[in-house]
This record gives C-alpha cells, structure tokens and sequence, in this order.
C-alpha cells in the first residue's frame, strides 16, 4: 500500500514510512523528521517554510486569568483599593512604566517584553459577557459572541488561507478533544496532547489487519473518501507525530519545561506543514477564587517560562520570525478581592502577541477602575475580534472579514504587514 | 438463514429525484439502508420483515409509529436531588454567597451565627447542586441512549436527537437535569409532528428561556440572544433578516419567563407595542413572530435541508433543498409526509446517499450495540465517557449552535477512539474500570487530607501539608467566610451519596452463537456474514482477507464448527477490527 506523506507530499509505502519514519534512521525522506543530516534537514525546512508561510501558536489560558494581576496597574491607588490584600505590592511589580508593570513572577514575559517582541493587548472583550467558562470561551472559539457558529475561527481562517482544504496538517490541536476553535469547514486537524497515547489500542494479533484498514477497492463516495483520507492520514500523523516527537532532543532538558508548547516545537522543527496551532492550557488552573496569589504566582510563571523556553527553542531551530503567540483566557476577573483571598468571574482581560515580527508595547485602552459595570466588574475597550482580524489579516494574510462575518478594524502590531510582505515577495 | 442480498446503491442518476421508487426495487438490501438512516440500523430479522412489507409498509411503520406498542421504554428514576430550595439556583457562587450575606440563607441552608467559616454549608450546598445536576445529567444521557438502543419507535428517537443537536441548549449552563428531561421529552413528542408548534414549544421551554437568557428580555431592555438565535440558527439561517427584525424579534419576545418547570409570560414585562418585522407591522407577540419566520419559504428550505443532511447525506444540492423545502411547506410544516417523501424517493436509494452519512458518535454506539445484538447499554465502558471521547456529549453540545456534524466527526484522534471505544466494548476492561461518578479527580486529595487530620487551610494548601512543618501548617488555616475549593469536594461527596448508581455491567452478547446460527462453516463465511451483518459499506478485499487469515490463524483452523467452543474472544477481535475500519464509520 502506498499513501500520501502528509509532510512532502510524496508517496512513499507504508513500509517505507516504517523503515525511515517511525525507525528513526530517516534520510530525510520524511520531512526532517528523525536524526537527518543537517543538510537534509535545512532543506527540507525550507520547502517546509515555503509551503507552510507564517505560523500562530494560540495559547489559550482557560479558567479566567486575573489580568489585573497580570499587568498589574500599580500607578493607580484604586487597584490597592479593590485588592487590599491580594494586590502585588508596588516594589513587587516588573515596571514597564510609572502605571503598568509585569506580574512579579512573569520574568520571562518581561525579558521578552524587553527585547520588544511582546504586545500587551488592554480590555480585549466583548459586549454583553458571560460569566460561564463554556459559554464564554465558546464564544471566543467562534468568534461569534452572544450568537455561535457550526465552525471555529480557527477552522475557518484555515478555510481562507487554504480553500482547496488540500494541506494535510494545516491546523495542530494539543488537547485531549478537539477544540472548538479548530473545528474546521475544509481540514482535518490534528487533535492530540500525548504522542504516545494518539495510537490505537490494539491486542498483538490483531497488528497485521490494522495495516490494511486505509485500504478500500474504490470509494464508493464523498464521505467514503473522507474517512478513508482520515484513516491513512489517523495512521500517519499517529506515526509522524510520535517520529516527531522522538527526535525532539529538548524535551529532554529539565530545564525547559514548555507546558504543552513542547510538541508545538517538535512538529515545527520537523518540519511540520501546520500554519495553526491551537493550545488550551489544561485544567483550569487560571480559575482562582480562593487563596489566589500562590497558585496564581506558580501558574503565571510556569506559562512564562514557558512561553519564553518555547521562543528560545524557536530561535534554535530557526524559524524565529515565522513564529507569533497569541495568548487569551475566556474573560478575566472581577476587580475587588472576594474574602477568600480571590477573586470571581470577570469581564474584560488582557492578551498578547508574541514574537519576532511583533511591535512590542501596549495596545488598547486599559479599563478604568473608577468607572466598574456589571458589578464590579472592568468594562472592555476592544472587541478580541478585532485582535483576531489583526493576526488573520496582518500576519497570516488572510482575509478576516469573511472569516469573522464582518470587517473589524485592526491593531498595527506587526514590524510589517502580511500584505505588504506579498507585495515585497 | 436470511438470504444475502447483495449491496444495491441505485443509480447515481437517481440523485436529487424524488419520484417513488418502484416497487420492484425494493429489497433487503434497501431496507436495511433505510433503518440504518430513518434509525440505528437493526438486527436482519428486523431488516428482512421491513424487507417484506414492501416499501410503503416498511416506511410507514417507521414513520407512523406511534400504532406500535413500545414495551420496554421506562420512565427516568431520579435520584432525588432536587428540592424546591434549589429553585431560582444562583447563576455563580458568588451570587449564592452574596444572597446568603444579605438573608442570612442561601438555596435552603441557614449561615451559622457564629464560627470561622460561617457561611461555608452555603457555599458547599452550591457545589453540592453543581455536582448533583452534572452526575443525574450523565444518568440522563445513559437512559436517553438506552431508550435509542431499545424503542420500537427508532424515527422518534433519531429525530429527537437531532432536535436535541438543532435546539441546542447544555446542562453546564442550564446547570438543572429536570430541565434537560423535560427536553427530551419535548423532543419525543414532537419528534416527527409539526415543525412550527415544536418551535413554540421550544421559545416557552424552561431550559431554551434559561439558556437563551428570557430572564434578561424585557421591555424597554430587549436581550437579543433568543431573537437573534431562532432566526439564525433555528429556523432561516444568516442573511435572511436584519438587525432590525432582530431588535424588533426580541421585542415580541419580552416578558416570557420560567416559573421552575412551567412556561409564564409577565404582562408588565412584555412590549404590546407595534413591531416591524420581515416587513409587516403588528402588535405582534413571540407566537406570531414565529408564524411570520415560518411563512418565509427559506425557513422551510433551512428545516428540510437540516433533516435531509442529518439523516440522509452531507452535501445537498440547492436542486434538491428547494424541492424538499416545497414537499414540507406544501404540509404545512409537518415532518412525517417529509420524511415519508424522503424515505420512498429515489433519491434516497441512489449511490451518492449509500454510504454518504458518517454516523455521529450517539447514533453510532447505539448502532454498534444493536449489530451485536445487545439488549441493553453496557455499564462498561462508560456510555457518557465513550461518546465524549468521540466528540458527542450528550445534553452538553458545544455551543448554542449544537455539534457540526458531517465530516466534523471524524479526526485522526476521534477515529482512533472509534476503534478503541469499539474494542472496550468488545473486550472491556473489567478489572481496569473506575466509575467516574464517583471520582472527584483533582479535588480526591483534599478529602484525602482532611480524612488523615489536617484542617481546611493545610487541606487545600498548594503543597502537600505532610511535608511542612507545624508551624507552617498552623499559618495556612485563616479566618474566612467560606472556602470555595473545599466546597467543590465537599459537593461532589454530597452529591455521590444520592446518586443512584449505574450498574457496571459489560455487554451482554453470544458472536459464537450469532455465528454458528448464521450457518457459517468456514472462517470466511464467519467473516463475510459479520461483515455484512455490520457493515454497510463494502469492505476493502485486502482488508476482508487480512481478517480471514487473522481469524484462520487464531482459531488454528479454517472450520468454525471445530473452534466453537474458544472462538468467542477471536469473533470479537475479529468485529472490533470490523468497527475499525473507515466503511464502518458511515452508512
């Protein structure tokens, strides 16, 4: 049997894929993947680069992250007011200027923030919220607040970058059920967390029949062959992901711990097709309603570190000004303390992009903390669809408008505009 | 021995007809493709006395069902949760708290005069409900899928489904199992009955007014969100109105409301102003607004191309979606003579509809369960956990929008887990099962500590208090209203004491029995009845032959009668290979 690689493009036989791939002598056959020569390996990167264009990494913080003590608004008396005793303290605080500064464990953040590859997104909401994680953040999926939509906003800026649907691996998913962000109108994303676990339990004797099960006389029609294209490609990206994922040296330094970004960094240094990656932070741990500072402290350094390991890796591997992150929670939190020393669902939170291409600094009108609504809570200043126009229109180059159902105006956040890049090219 | 009928699409010019189908082309074959679209597909003695009937017969029994006695379905048991303090349940802990600070009380449970952590029952009591009304919610959809898995009627239950999926609200926000049951019922009534009343019943229903945010619609401040909904989602799609008639809609809707399970409309709350909507003006209310929707010829369009695509085939042709939107406006919205339509048309039977419907995940395990001949629905696996595992959770659909279905179905992970849900049903895990009802997860720990003498401070510490001094341990317990993270376990335990629990059975099957019965001698035989007894779809030959030397290899012998008394286990590897395959996931 022979089948589409879904990193080349060639066809090569599953003996081939086993021999080269999954063996990990590969010869760069299969996309980079395996200890190539690094020749090879760059060459096939490039293709890679070529064909794949600019990658966005969205990194969700599910839960409600406390943007107030994120971004802390130090330089304004009524934050100490509303947070008397979970405030972070003035001598605590990362400065970025005389009101905002890095929460005191977001060391990380502030590093990368320094070197200008960080944009700070004030007030990103949505009018009318909802104070429910699932409804909320299924609002964010869609990009269709108070309404919804069969597809995600992901799933559909793949649609618009890619209408054929042809690109195998357009969209990366790092969760243990596809989230609804991805769900997509033309692509089969890739859902998984574990690449040892995204493998079909199997009893050894039943090993030889499972190899024949993309194999069909002829489809007998569109569905048919949809779900023959998943089977192969089910068996394949089981095998890549898990080749990918061997040959991914870093994840053994104990020093980078990547939360999930990991397998994001092992898929792109293997040369990985996917302009979308998609990954919710499991558990949600941003959820903090009782004794917030430590779990909050560790939880927003862990994310820090990571993002930061996760550019360093980046920059290892090359592909430094391919990358940007977006980081967003489904709202973020009410402005005074509750008293178990917490604090309770919100409204307005605050984003980032991240990366190479990225203008660094503070976008956004931050809410005003005298003037609360829908009590106590921060009223919003941008719609996080206009956030999303800007990654779709000005870093991926697709066209936002009919991905989010109408125009939004965007946020000039990048050193240079996806357009103008086509136009240079 | 029921005679094998070869599989028999018809032609693909039969596409996007909907003339009869005539009578000499009706066979086995098209029978059990019509039970497996109109139902759960069915075991070949169900399939060959529909095969007999005739097509007219066969489809109106299926579609006229409610003649046929329905033996086995029984009424959902509670376990007893609910009390009327729980009415008006806070829509978030802190608003339960909040009222319990301004009454002194909160969902029934009075705040202790005296003490740290005065108000913490309050605080548990709302977890408690939280837990209570996600776990009877699990009890729900287990007897939902049982009632799928044992109906004479499958049409009720098949449509019911897809009402479920097109009206989408989900416990986790309606966060009330009496609701998501009165749901269900709502949706068996009026399975195949008449698409605008079921709309009605839908706008006064407790769980859509609660989800859609009625509490919040009232006049002078009109929530668009059930306005903006029923046009968009329920009954015309984007583009067919304006933000106007949605504004206008909203209006007409002001003043419903829920008392506990009972629809109510507040006169003083409602607008009986003039409204302008889809170009006429009346003083309409919510019930007219719907007769206006339903008078536009694209509502019937968006209906009948809804219940072509759910249980026909993904892709329809506009050609058709007008034709079917004609059969259904002509009856004046009533589903049965669509259905009818459909299932006699040769459309129905032509090529492109054979095998152009992947099986969504519900659909799918009740399926699977009657191609083993199962009578009830395993308690191993977990019905509700096998189904999220393959993207369907029952009575929680993703979003107001409900589950995309189609191709939406299938991902590399999710037709993995196909295979893997089918093998733990096949071959369970017995003495691997935990039941997750009883499994608070993350929160185990704290009952853990406070069982082993720590108090609540050093109970929900970040770090384990074993490995901390006294001292340290003595500075984490504070004076508090009420902690929030020891009423989620406290909750959850609570809830579990009540919970009726589910039986933990595997699924009760004989293939031995199922084989030798078919008359099959030889391990090819075994494997080409299975086939055809499960798959409607034809098999790859290379996949075919790779399960007969599977099974001739395992059995040590080509002759079924001389492995009779081993093969039971080798039959069921040999079926979850079957579930495996790409042509098992469609129909």
């Amino acid at each position: 049997m022979t089948a589409k690689n879904p990193l080349t493009g060639t066809n090569i036989s599953r003996r081939d894929m086993l021999r080269f791939g999954a063996g990990g002598v590969g010869l760069g056959l299969f996309g980079g993947i395996g200890p190539v020569p690094p020749v090879l390996a760059q060459a096939s990167r490039s293709v890679a680069a070529n064909q794949s264009g600019k990658i966005l990494v969205v990194f969700e913080w599910f839960g409600g992250n406390d943007g107030l003590n994120t971004i802390v608004p130090y330089g304004d008396p009524l934050y100490y007011k509303h947070r008397p005793t979970i405030g972070v303290k003035e001598a605590d605080v990362l400065k970025i200027d005389a009101q905002f500064g890095w929460y005191k464990s977001m060391r990380g953040m502030k590093r990368l923030f320094d070197e200008g590859k960080v944009a700070i997104v004030h007030g990103v909401g949505y009018d009318r919220p909802s104070f429910s994680h699932f409804t909320s953040i299924s609002f964010w999926h869609t990009a269709a607040p108070n309404s919804g939509n069969e597809y995600g906003w992901v799933g559909r800026t793949a649609a618009n970058v890619d209408p054929s649907g042809a690109r195998e691996n357009m969209i990366v998913n790092i969760a243990d059920s596809q989230t609804l962000a991805v769900k997509a109108p033309k692509h089969v994303p890739l859902v998984f967390v574990d690449p040892q676990m995204f493998k079909r339990g199997v009893f050894a004797q039943e090993k030889p029949v499972l190899d024949t099960l993309a194999a069909a006389d002829e489809p007998v029609g569109d569905a048919h062959k949809y779900v023959l294209e998943v089977t192969k490609s089910a068996a394949q990206a089981s095998e890549v992901v898990r080749a990918a994922w061997s040959a991914y040296r870093a994840k053994a330094n104990p020093d980078l711990r990547l939360l999930d970004l990991d397998k994001v960094v092992a898929l792109i240094e293997a040369g990985f097709p996917t302009q979308l990656y998609y990954v919710p932070l499991r558990g949600s741990l941003f959820d903090t309603h009782v004794n917030q500072a430590a779990p909050h402290d560790r939880q927003l350094q862990y994310c820090s570190d990571a993002i930061e390991g996760f550019f360093s890796e980046i920059q290892r591997i090359g592909r430094a000004n391919d990358v940007v992150m977006y980081v967003h929670s489904e709202f973020g939190r009410r402005v005074p303390e509750n008293t178990s020393l917490g604090t309770d669902h919100g409204t307005a939170q605050v984003n980032f992009v991240i990366g190479n291409a990225v203008k660094g600094g503070m976008y956004g009108k931050a809410p005003s903390l005298s003037e609360l609504v829908l009590g106590d809570n921060l009223q919003s200043t941008t719609d996080f669809r206009r956030v999303y126009a800007t990654l779709i229109n000005d870093w991926l180059g697709a066209d936002a408008t009919t991905v989010l159902g109408q125009p939004f105006e965007t946020l000039t956040m990048f050193k240079t505009q996806a357009a103008d890049r086509r136009a240079k090219a | 021995m029921i005679p094998r009928t070869l599989w028999s699409p018809g032609p693909a010019e039969w596409q996007d007809d909907l003339s009869h189908l005539p009578p000499s082309e009706w066979n086995y074959d098209r029978a059990a493709h019509l039970l497996a679209h109109a139902g759960f597909g069915g075991r070949p003695e169900e399939i060959q006395k529909l095969a007999d009937a005739g097509l007219d017969r066969a489809v109106e029994s299926l579609v006229r069902y409610e003649r046929l006695s329905n033996p086995k379905m029984q009424p959902f048991v509670e376990s007893g949760f609910w009390d009327p303090t729980i009415d008006r349940f806070p829509e978030s802990r802190p608003d339960a708290t909040d009222r319990a600070e301004k009454d002194g009380a909160s969902m029934g449970v009075d705040v202790k005069p005296a003490g740290n952590r005065p108000m913490q029952p309050v605080s548990d009591r709302f977890f408690y409900w939280l837990r209570a009304t996600m776990l009877e919610t699990r009890r729900l959809g287990y007897w939902w899928a049982n009632r799928m898995l044992q109906t004479t009627h499958p049409v009720e239950e098949k449509m019911a489904l897809l009402w479920h999926g097109h009206f989408a609200t989900h416990e986790n926000k309606v966060r009330d199992y009496r609701k998501m049951h009165q749901q269900i019922e709502l949706f068996e009534r009026y399975a195949t009955g008449n698409l605008l009343d079921l709309t009605i019943e839908v706008a006064r229903n407790p769980a859509m007014l609660y989800f859609l945010d009625a509490q919040y619609n009232v006049k002078g401040a009109p929530n668009e969100n059930f306005a903006r909904e029923v046009m968009e989602l329920f009954t015309m799609g984007v583009g067919n109105y304006t933000e106007n008639d949605v504004r206008e809609c909203a209006r007409a809707f002001t003043g419903w409301y829920f008392d506990d399970l009972t629809f109510k409309v507040d006169p003083g709350k409602h607008d009986d102003g003039a409204k302008k909507f889809l170009g006429r003006t009346g003083n309409f209310d919510g019930v007219e607004i719907l007769k206006i929707i339903f008078e536009q010829p694209v509502t019937a369009e968006f209906l009948a191309a809804k219940i072509y695509r759910f249980l026909v085939r993904d892709e329809i042709s506009p050609a058709l979606r007008r034709q079917l939107g004609t059969v259904l406006r002509d009856a004046h919205y009533e589903v049965k003579p669509l259905l009818t339509a459909i299932f006699t048309s040769k459309d129905f039977y032509s090529a492109p509809s054979y095998g152009g419907h992947i099986k969504g995940p519900v659909e799918h395990m009740v399926a699977l369960m009657k191609h083993l001949d199962v009578e009830s629905m395993p308690g191993v696996p977990d019905f509700n956990q096998s189904t999220i595992a393959l993207g369907q959770h029952l009575l929680n659909p993703p979003s107001v929008a409900g589950w995309a279905g189609g191709k939406a179905w299938i991902t590399p992970g999710l037709l993995i887990a196909r295979g893997n849900v089918a093998r733990d049903t096949l071959i369970p895990d017995m003495t691997g099962f935990r039941d997750w009802n009883f499994n608070a997860g993350t929160d185990n720990v704290l009952g853990e500590r406070m069982r082993d003498g720590y108090d609540i401070g050093a109970a929900t510490a970040v770090n384990d208090p074993s490995k901390m001094s006294e001292f340290d341990r003595v500075a984490l317990e504070r004076d508090e209203k009420f902690n929030t993270r020891i009423s989620g376990y406290i909750g959850w335990e609570q809830a579990a004491r009540k919970l009726i629990p589910t039986p933990r059975d595997a699924a009760r099957f004989d293939l031995t029995a199922m084989v030798l019965t078919s008359g099959a001698k030889t391990t090819t035989e075994a494997v080409d009845y299975l086939t055809w007894r499960i798959l409607r779809v034809p098999l790859a030959t290379e996949t075919r032959n790779a399960l007969v030397a599977f099974l001739t290899k395992e059995l040590g012998t080509e002759s079924v009668d001389r492995a009779r008394t081993y093969m039971e286990d080798h039959l069921r590897m040999t079926v979850h290979l079957l579930m495996s395959t790409p042509e098992y996931q469609i129909v």
